[in-house]
């Protein structure tokens, strides 16, 4: 299949060389002919004809002097112009890029800095917390054994002032139901003289 | 092929209208359809360029603006800074003028009718002699007249044979102007009398057929066609000796300014 389309294209080819040449033949034959019939014709159309030699040379001339003011340095000037807006331009966006990668870096430090001293003041801070727990709770543990410990001393200078005041009550008692008992008043000095001889007796039963 | 027999009289019907036609003046002195269609492209490039001059942009806009400054950019980097190099800045205009004039003239010529400026050595060869001035001009501002003329030849040969060579080389230095003028006027010319052989081919077999309409008529008019198809093929390939002969032409340009310029 492939070998015989490779063939049909080339026997195309061949075919259109062919009638390509065949229909050139005619042509070559008359180019020959006429170049030898109008050789004189032909050079003739190399000399130059004044009427379009000296308007051309004006024409150019004042193109070239209107253009060279007003045409081409404009727009030459343009393409200079915008190659230097796209270098710059690209040299700004190359500056920004840069900087804001150092900005967001730089920001990156801050905000690890920032983070790293938020953890430390919250461990000081837990820290103090701690100690001042601490003392708060000594205090209040040493205050209530001062308290304590007054309230022991408070209690037992009452408990003596009690048993003194007891005591003495108990003497007047004594001497004023013995007075009754025995019918005769005692003088005061012989009452307290009988009453210490109990008291110390009793003192001393108590003591046995 | 009883069409091939009107041919000869055809194609020398066209060489005759490819002729310098006179349109005003007398026969020493007269201004032809050249001319006036050159005077046509150079209004018209007038036209191109203040145009395109107007519609500039920081931000170019449109096809018309970017193609204009396309191919300045063009003849500015490759013609003007790639082969005059270090200067070039100063006869960027004169360049894109060469440029622009040629290439306006050649297009031009593809319309069927008209009868391009460079179609004629008169025209082709103003232009090469301004080109010739141009780079004289500035070759001898350069170096001065004393050693613009020596350094015609290449320096270290030996005495007899320098002498020679300068010789050969101010031929060839004049010469430039024939070269310049005749190379773009050929090609034009040539390209204008194959273009219209093969639109003549084309109606030759084809009137028959429009005349007669019968079945051999038709028949015989089928080359017309293969014709036709190879005067499209013709035109594009014209198109684009048009663009290349004017690149060519301001390129010599360039090359003769930078050889004048510099010192051998």
């Amino acid at each position: 299949m492939n070998a015989k389309s490779v063939t049909g294209r080339k026997v195309l080819l061949v075919s259109l060389l062919a009638s390509g040449l065949t229909l050139l033949t005619p042509i070559l034959a008359f180019a020959s002919e006429e170049g030898g019939e109008s050789a004189s014709g032909g050079f003739a159309l190399l000399i130059p004809k004044m009427g379009e030699f000296i308007p051309a040379l004006i024409a150019f001339i004042v193109l070239w002097v209107i253009l060279a003011k007003f045409g081409w340095p404009a727009i030459v000037g343009m393409l200079d112009k915008r190659a230097e807006t796209i270098k710059s331009s690209l040299e700004r966006a190359e500056k920004a890029r840069i900087d804001s990668e150092y900005l967001l870096a730089e920001h990156k430090a801050q905000m690890d800095e920032t983070r790293v001293q938020a953890a430390e003041i919250i461990a000081e801070a837990k820290r103090t917390g701690e100690v001042v727990k601490a003392e708060i709770t000594a205090k209040a543990q040493e205050e209530a054994t001062d308290m304590i410990a007054k309230a022991s001393l408070a209690i037992e200078a009452e408990k003596k002032a009690a048993i003194a005041e007891l005591q003495s009550s108990v003497a007047d008692i004594s001497v004023a139901v013995a007075g009754r008992l025995i019918g005769e008043d005692l003088s005061d000095d012989a009452h307290l003289k009988l009453i210490e001889r109990y008291v110390a007796e009793a003192g001393s039963l108590d003591a046995n | 092929m009883d069409a091939l027999s009107g041919l000869n009289e055809e194609i020398s019907h066209l060489l005759n209208e490819l002729a310098s036609g006179k349109l005003a003046g007398t026969d020493a002195f007269y201004v032809s359809q050249y001319t006036f269609w050159m005077v046509i492209a150079a209004a018209l490039m007038l036209i191109v360029v203040f145009a395109a001059k107007k519609r500039l942009a920081i931000v170019p806009e449109g096809r018309f603006v970017n193609g204009v400054e396309a191919l300045v950019e063009f003849v500015r980097k490759d013609v003007g800074e790639g082969v005059v190099g270090h200067g070039a800045e100063k006869h960027l205009p004169f360049l894109l003028t060469v440029f622009f004039f040629i290439v306006i003239n050649n297009l031009l010529g593809l319309i069927p009718g008209v009868k391009p400026g460079t179609g004629t050595m008169g025209v082709t060869v103003a232009l090469a002699l301004i080109v010739f001035v141009y780079f004289n001009y500035y070759g001898i501002k350069k170096q001065g007249v004393g050693h613009y003329i020596i350094n015609i030849a290449p320096k270290g040969i030996m005495f007899p044979l320098n002498i020679l060579i300068w010789c050969i080389e101010l031929i060839s230095l004049l010469l430039r102007v024939v070269t310049l003028s005749v190379r773009l006027f050929a090609n034009m010319y040539a390209g204008h009398i194959v273009l219209g052989t093969f639109a003549l081919l084309t109606t030759l077999f084809i009137t028959p057929a429009i005349q007669q309409l019968s079945g051999a008529a038709v028949a015989g008019a089928l080359p017309a066609i293969a014709w036709m198809l190879l005067l499209v093929i013709m035109y594009a390939m014209e198109l684009l000796v048009a663009v290349i002969q004017a690149y060519v032409f301001t390129l010599l340009t360039a090359v003769y300014i930078s050889l004048a310029t510099s010192e051998h």
